[in-house]
């Protein structure tokens, strides 16, 4: 065998059959199972006033009604509990010391931590391969999948994984013990959710401009269906730069350290302007729910130096309205429009107004309704949006589950969690065996 | 000591490092002889670690350079190649068991070598979970990392520490045997009493800096008598 694969597969063991992996991934089973059974329960029930009514139907989707919510507790599972799987991979060799092992033998920095970020990727794999059950079982139930937004949603927790995964890595490195390294690992993960927080809270101005660029908004794209470059990039960028940072750190042998850090870090944000002025957007659901008709779109991209002035407080209920049913779409089509949201005296002297201007002619509506909107801005352009504005053909999958659920409980909460422990146990049963002979 | 010297190999040249303030090696300058075993003598916090830490390329010098055969050897890729290091904290694999360690190791290198296994007396607790060794037998498993290779020189830090008396005399044994074979040993080694038995030429450290080196004629000619043993001739060299 290479020597390279030798590693790999001492990794491979290392993160799999570790006692933090064996909870990791039983905690997986419970949080995944509860999630689908919940979720399939609330969809069946509401689901009764659907299947007769052609029109309400058209409100159920299986991804964002069924298969997010299950996918939702591996956030979470992710954000606060694979550190721990992850970080001892390194941490343990720090603390160790037993880099010096596999550095002495033939092992360079980066076979060691590539073996690494395989493995890693590997048990990430394997831990969405345990919701692989949810599909069948909705499928067998009689459900439908949408296969290119789940896909999407999939490999979307996948890089989110993949993230945390670098995120440990950079902590470990920095780190030299476990602990250490866990809190601050778990604390640039969170720092994400706190950003976000405070932009809903419009807690300062900083937090709002840089909020677009967190980890979970940038997830959003995944969970709502749009595949979006940017979105890619971002965490194949991102992921990047903490696995070049964490090499950095874990080369004991390099001279000037702070230079090829500051370095790396320069040649990331660089990346990251670049990618943030490409729009490329994909809607990826078969409801096109996050997206103009086709016509719309095409004929918005030739309206030349599009800006919004918004006569509304950012808590009002009118104006969240508007983000998702207007502006969230717009930017799918086009990331350049200025959009002003008012304040102080203009703000209350016009309240609930909206201000669209086309190369310095302007018009106004208090209407948030994109019957409303579109005349005003095709008519301000001189553009005509043709027979852009068809009707969506979607029909909706409402579906009523009548078998009992409890195969979905035996499933994840029995056994599942009795397989792995069961593999864990014949493994080193195995060995022992072969030991002996 | 029976090891036949020859040529200087390793020249180590001013090396010294600071942490911040403190001044760990101060201008440490020694050679190694081929086929020698030069021990690194001192009390705790002498220095003796970081200097085989350096010489091994575990960490870097402020200052100094080491050559090898009168070229550079610097980059830790080069000295891997030369050198076979087991530093003294090194906790190998908890949760591995001794057969399991041996295999990887073996694998990864492509060499076995049943008679070192049989030497250190691994065979006894292959099945053993490497956490569940005496001290004695984790140092055996850590010397045969160092030693199941076939570089030129072994640096081995404090090798003998866990070894019971008699654990010890067939370790002693086994360095000389690898010796004779023609390897070339740097060992840090705190006991005096043990350095004695198996070193042939010594480099005393004290604080950082070299107190005194050489043989241990050489020695007892500077600091002693006929009879003086190496913990009296450092008691003295050191005052």
């Amino acid at each position: 065998m290479r020597p390279f694969l030798i590693l790999s597969l001492k990794e491979i063991k290392d993160t799999f059959f570790s006692k933090t992996a064996l909870l990791f991934l039983m905690l997986v089973s419970f949080i995944v199972g509860y999630g689908f059974v919940t979720a399939v329960g609330l969809y069946s029930e509401q689901s009764l006033a659907a299947v007769n009514n052609l029109l309400y139907a058209r409100g159920f989707e299986p991804v964002p009604g069924v298969f997010g919510p299950t996918y939702g507790g591996l956030f979470v599972l992710f954000s606060l509990f694979l550190p721990f799987v992850i970080i001892p991979l390194v941490s343990l060799e720090k603390e160790h010391n037993t880099l010096s092992i596999l550095t002495q033998l033939p092992f360079s920095f980066k076979d060691i931590l590539t073996a690494k970020i395989i493995a890693s990727f590997l048990f990430l794999l394997f831990v969405l391969t345990l919701t692989s059950p949810c599909i069948i079982l909705w499928r067998i139930y009689g459900g439908h999948i949408p296969f290119n937004e789940l896909v999407l949603l999939i490999s979307g927790y996948l890089l989110y994984g993949m993230f945390v995964v670098s995120v440990s890595f950079f902590s470990a490195s920095l780190f030299d013990s476990t602990a250490n390294a866990s809190i601050f690992s778990i604390f640039l993960i969170i720092s994400s959710w706190v950003i976000d927080f405070g932009r809903n809270m419009n807690m300062s101005p900083f937090l709002s401009s840089i909020s677009g660029w967190t980890v979970t908004r940038v997830l959003k794209y995944f969970e709502n269906g749009i595949l979006s470059f940017t979105a890619v990039m971002y965490f194949v960028l991102i992921c990047s730069v903490f696995f070049v940072l964490a090499y950095i750190l874990l080369r004991f042998d390099l001279k000037g350290k702070w230079k090829s850090i500051s370095s790396t870090v320069i040649l990331f944000l660089f990346a990251m302007f670049v990618i943030s002025q490409i729009t490329l957007n994909v809607d990826m659901t078969e409801s096109h729910r996050n997206s103009f008709p086709s016509g719309i779109s095409k004929a918005l991209k030739k309206v030349p130096n599009l800006e919004i002035d918004v006569y509304m407080e950012k808590g009002d209920s009118r104006f969240e309205d508007y983000q998702r049913s207007f502006l969230k779409k717009l930017a799918l089509v086009r990331n350049d429009v200025k959009i002003k949201i008012m304040t102080g005296n203009e703000l209350k002297k016009n309240y609930g107004l909206f201000v669209y201007k086309v190369n310095g002619k302007s018009g106004k509506t208090y209407s948030n309704s994109e019957q409303e909107i579109f005349p005003i801005i095709f008519g301000l352009a001189g553009i005509s949006a043709g027979h852009g504005n068809e009707e969506t053909k979607f029909p909706g999958y409402p579906l009523v589950v009548k078998e009992k659920l409890s195969i979905i409980q035996y499933t994840y909460y029995l056994l599942i969690p009795l397989l792995m422990i069961l593999a864990f146990v014949v493994k080193n049963f195995k060995f022992r065996r072969r030991l002996k002979k | 000591m029976e090891g036949i010297i020859r040529s200087k190999m390793l020249k180590i040249s001013n090396i010294t490092k600071r942490y911040f303030r403190t001044v760990a090696l101060n201008k440490i300058s020694f050679e190694v002889s081929e086929s020698s075993i030069t021990g690194i003598i001192g009390p705790n916090g002498a220095g003796k670690s970081t200097l085989l830490d350096i010489i091994s390329g575990f960490q870097n010098p402020d200052e100094g350079e080491i050559y090898f055969n009168d070229r550079p050897l610097m980059l830790f890729k080069e000295k891997r190649k030369i050198l076979s290091y087991m530093p003294e904290h090194l906790e190998i694999y908890p949760d591995y068991y001794v057969d399991e360690f041996i295999q990887f190791i073996n694998a990864a290198t492509r060499h076995i070598d049943t008679d070192l296994i049989e030497i250190l007396n691994l065979a006894k607790v292959k099945n053993k979970k490497i956490r569940y060794l005496s001290k004695g037998y984790h140092q055996r498993l850590k010397l045969f990392f160092a030693l199941s290779n076939t570089k030129e020189i072994m640096v081995l830090d404090e090798p003998f520490d866990g070894f019971d008396p008699i654990q010890l005399i067939e370790i002693l044994e086994f360095i000389r045997s690898e010796n004779r074979k023609g390897r070339t040993f740097i060992l840090s080694i705190h006991q005096l009493y043990d350095a004695e038995k198996i070193c042939n030429h010594y480099v005393l450290l004290n604080e950082g800096k070299i107190v005194t080196q050489g043989d241990i004629q050489t020695l007892k000619q500077t600091f002693g008598e006929d009879n003086s043993s190496l913990e009296q001739i450092f008691m003295r060299a050191i005052q």
